[in-house]
């Protein structure tokens, strides 16, 4: 546990150090989308009000998901391709179940923050435009946020522990693009009903339990998915990524 | 004195795919290394070296054998291994994001040292190293040498009983090398039980009470330099540079003392053929060398006598040069 701790303390140390490029990377892109989508086009008239609200959660969960990304894929896709700074780590006195553990929880550390900070910022943009209804519920805010956290760094342990380098870049086209398209981020799942029994395919992207739980956290008033349902989806990619990644890392690693 | 390290019967095959064939790595090592021993893995790249050692810090999981690690299992407890060990691997993988001393700090406290400790240690460490001047730098603005003495640095915070070291002195200039060899012998003086992997020769020589002799995965032999340079036939080494009508090696072959010649390419097409005699000297052995040069109407252009490298020992268990 005390190494456990001490790497820990490390990758904060870290991350507070260099927290503004870290921000920038993470909150760019929300800002961007809600200046267009929240500000620009519903002045124009070209955007219908409701779509405001129902984008403030979904760009939520697409920076935790960027976040856990770059928190955790990124470093290593770098590391097991070379620089083999992870070798200190796993000379460490603690287990490799434990060292791709703890890449996990700094990863959901710096994606739960991204979250929230991508709220307020949101926010920000669009206090002057009317009709937005973002009534916060921070009972619920900070298991979701707990939790998608948990899932956005387990899914890019699970993905960077098996990409290799020179795909890395195909990665946002092929894998991360399409699933922020399809990941119910600017229309909730409840609509989705109108595709049929298709609506059932989109369960398969972890994004939509990350998008639910924020909508169900941050606009309560638009209609989500069962509660059952979305727990059972969050703790289930959780697990399922948590314990694949780390197995893919433990292969990686130790040859 | 005892054994640190038990290393038994040790097997490694990386396993193939649909692309490449598997790769036997290691074939069957077993040695012990004392307490306080300097020991070395001596053989060129691919022989199993680094894999052997990737298996003694648990980041290779070895196919067969086992290993002991001042009494444990490194196979049953990689944990409690780990705390015995200390690597100085070949990649250089300081953590670039903090500081030379954070480097020290942040190691500490993964292994547990309180705080008190851990910062006097780091303290004691870069005075050791002479890097207190650089505390503050990131380690990628260090020179290569100075990073490895920070690697050093870095694996005795945690008071190894044993500390590997990969290829140390690779891509370090001749300066640094003398520096980094004068490191290691201060720290074998103080009492610490060391392994390297290295193809070089002479580090080897200089560096190693005992020698591991190692290539294509098995060790052909183990002893000190001393042992393994006078268990060559003859005990010395005489080299010749001639040039002759008819072939020297046959005739030299045969003269009494010479035990045996191999012919060394020497590159250059000038006529002169490089020939080393593994031979007993004195009772007029160099007198007999050059009547049969002279017999021979040879032309002798550089001639030597001097006592066998490990080279020398390499090429007389191999039959080849040492592949670089």
């Amino acid at each position: 546990m005390t190494a456990f701790m001490a790497l820990l303390r490390r990758d904060l140390l870290v991350a507070s150090r260099n927290a503004f490029p870290l921000l920038m990377a993470t909150l760019t892109q929300p800002i961007l989308v809600v200046l267009v989508f929240g500000n620009i086009l519903p002045r124009l008239g070209l955007v219908a009000d409701q779509f405001r609200t129902v984008m403030v959660p979904g760009l939520m969960s697409i920076t935790m998901l960027m976040a856990g990304v770059q928190g955790v894929l990124m470093p290593l896709v770098t590391d097991l391709s070379g620089s083999r700074e992870v070798d200190e780590r796993l000379l460490a006195p603690l287990s490799v179940m434990a060292v791709a553990a703890e890449k996990i929880v700094a990863g959901a550390i710096h994606a739960a923050l991204a979250g929230l900070l991508a709220l307020p910022a949101m926010m920000l943009l669009m206090h002057q435009v009317a009709g937005v209804a973002v009534h916060p519920n921070w009972l619920a805010l900070t298991p979701c946020v707990v939790l998608c956290g948990l899932l956005s760094a387990s899914f890019g342990m699970t993905l960077g522990a098996r990409v290799q380098p020179r795909f890395s870049g195909l990665l946002f086209a092929v894998i991360l693009g399409p699933m922020m398209l399809f990941g119910c981020a600017y229309y909730p799942y409840a609509a989705l009903n109108v595709l049929g029994p298709f609506q059932y395919v989109f369960l398969l992207n972890p994004l939509v339990f990350m998008s639910e739980a924020m909508r169900v956290a941050v606009t309560p008033n638009v209609p989500h998915m069962p509660i059952v349902l979305l727990l059972a989806g969050l703790v289930g990619c959780v697990a399922a990524f948590g314990w694949m990644g780390a197995r893919t890392f433990q292969k990686r690693t130790i040859v | 004195m005892s054994a640190v390290l038990e290393v038994g019967q040790l097997v490694k095959t990386y396993p193939g795919s649909r692309k490449a064939p598997a790769v036997e790595a290691v074939r069957g090592i077993s040695f012990q290394v004392e307490a306080g021993e300097l020991f070395g893995l001596l053989g060129p790249n691919g022989a199993g070296k680094s894999t052997t050692l990737g298996c003694i810090t648990t980041l290779v999981r070895p196919t067969s054998g086992r290993i002991l690690v001042d009494g444990v299992d490194v196979g049953r407890d990689p944990v409690a291994a780990k705390r015995r060990i200390a690597v100085v691997p070949q990649v250089r993988n300081l953590d670039r994001d903090l500081t030379v001393r954070e480097v020290l700090t942040f190691h500490g406290r993964y292994f547990g040292l309180p705080a008190a400790e851990r910062e006097s240690r780091a303290d004691r460490l870069l005075e050791q190293m002479q890097l207190t001047d650089r505390a503050n730098a990131k380690p990628l603005e260090l020179s290569g040498g100075l990073q490895q003495r920070l690697l050093i640095a870095r694996a005795l915070m945690h008071d190894p009983k044993v500390l590997l070291l990969d290829e140390p002195t690779i891509g370090l200039d001749p300066q640094a090398r003398r520096l980094l060899w004068e490191t290691l012998l201060d720290l074998h003086r103080q009492g610490l039980t060391q392994i390297l992997t290295t193809h070089y020769m002479e580090e080897a020589d200089r560096l190693c009470q005992r020698v591991a002799i190692i290539d294509h995965g098995l060790i052909l032999t183990i002893d000190t330099p001393e042992a393994l340079k006078s268990s060559l036939p003859g005990g010395h080494v005489l080299d010749l540079d001639a040039r002759s009508e008819s072939p020297l090696a046959p005739l030299l072959q045969g003269l009494p003392g010479v035990a045996r010649v191999e012919a060394i390419p020497n590159g250059v097409d000038d006529g002169y053929e490089r020939l080393r005699l593994f031979v007993v000297p004195g009772d007029g052995l160099l007198d007999r060398v050059l009547h049969a040069v002279r017999d021979a109407r040879g032309d002798l252009r550089h001639i030597s006598l001097q006592a066998p490298s490990l080279e020398d020992v390499y090429v007389h268990l191999t039959g080849k040069e040492l592949r670089e």
